[in-house]
């Protein structure tokens, strides 16, 4: 997976950056999904053992 | 002689005893600016996943507006609020290891109270305002890439390689927007937090919501 998109000149000679990879979109989803999935777990987590008695 | 808020303001609370946490004109520049946001992410993510139309024009105008709200809420923050609500201090540090200490293990001293903005929603507005700046940063210097009404395009401002970086910085400001985005809907939509949420909306909080998750020193309401 590229991080950056790239492009040659019309003049050829070596590529040039001229931007963001937009595959890594679904990544930055993916990361947000995957903190909400945690922060359910751990806040789930810590419900149950605030209920549990000392 | 009336005590002014820690808020900038005189009589934050209203007749009926709730506190005041946004004022009218702070909640319009709040879903302005989300609307900005989610057209601009409109004409510039749905064209990459395949469906085309004639975004350029939508995105640059709505970006140049989120420009100005963005002036408006730094100036308003600046001269007429208390901007050292939001402000990241030592003891919002200390929160937040309190917060994930206390919440992962059960274990230590739990968070202290915080005044208006608890340290998470500090450190999320830190991470917002540099990704907006960001976007807004590179985005004004793209607006020489176009002809407009306003203006005649330039390219020639930067070299290619410097407009490299300038595009890279936008698209992944952008990109990670959508990431803080999702992660502000979750936890608008959280029951623990439907006192931000719908202050958002209404402006106010409850009293005893005030007195329960508000050091009353640190927030003068």
């Amino acid at each position: 997976m590229e991080f950056f998109r790239y492009t040659k000149s019309i003049y050829g000679g070596q590529e040039q950056m001229v931007g963001a990879s937009w595959d890594l979109l679904p990544l930055f989803v993916a990361a947000a999904m995957a903190f909400i999935v945690l922060h359910v777990i751990v806040m789930a987590f810590a419900k149950a053992r605030a209920r549990r008695p000392h | 002689m009336t005590e002014r808020s820690t808020d900038g303001f005189t009589n934050a609370t209203d007749p009926s005893g709730r506190v005041i946490r946004h004022r009218l004109v702070d909640r319009l520049y709040h879903w302005l600016m989300a609307l900005a946001v989610l057209v601009l992410m409109g004409t510039s993510f749905v064209p990459i996943l395949g469906f085309k139309f004639q975004w350029l024009e939508i995105h640059w105008i709505t970006g140049v507006l989120l420009a100005v709200l963005v002036v408006f809420h730094v100036v308003r923050s600046v001269v007429w609020q208390n901007w050292r609500n939001m402000v990241i201090g030592t003891a919002d540090i200390r929160d937040i290891w309190r917060e994930a200490r206390h919440t992962i293990s059960g274990g230590g001293a739990p968070p202290t109270r915080p005044g208006k903005y608890d340290s998470l929603q500090k450190l999320y507005h830190l991470a917002v305002a540099i990704l907006v700046l960001a976007v807004i940063a590179s985005g004004l210097l793209m607006l020489l890439k176009i002809d407009t009404p306003l203006w005649r395009r330039d390219p020639y401002w930067f070299s290619a390689d410097a407009w490299g970086v300038i595009y890279a910085v936008h698209g992944l400001a952008a990109m990670a927007m959508v990431t803080i985005l999702v992660i502000h809907i979750y936890f608008a939509l959280r029951p623990d937090n439907w006192r931000f949420t719908r202050s958002m909306f209404r402006g106010w909080i409850s009293r005893k919501e005030y007195s329960d998750h508000h050091d009353a020193e640190r927030w003068k309401a």
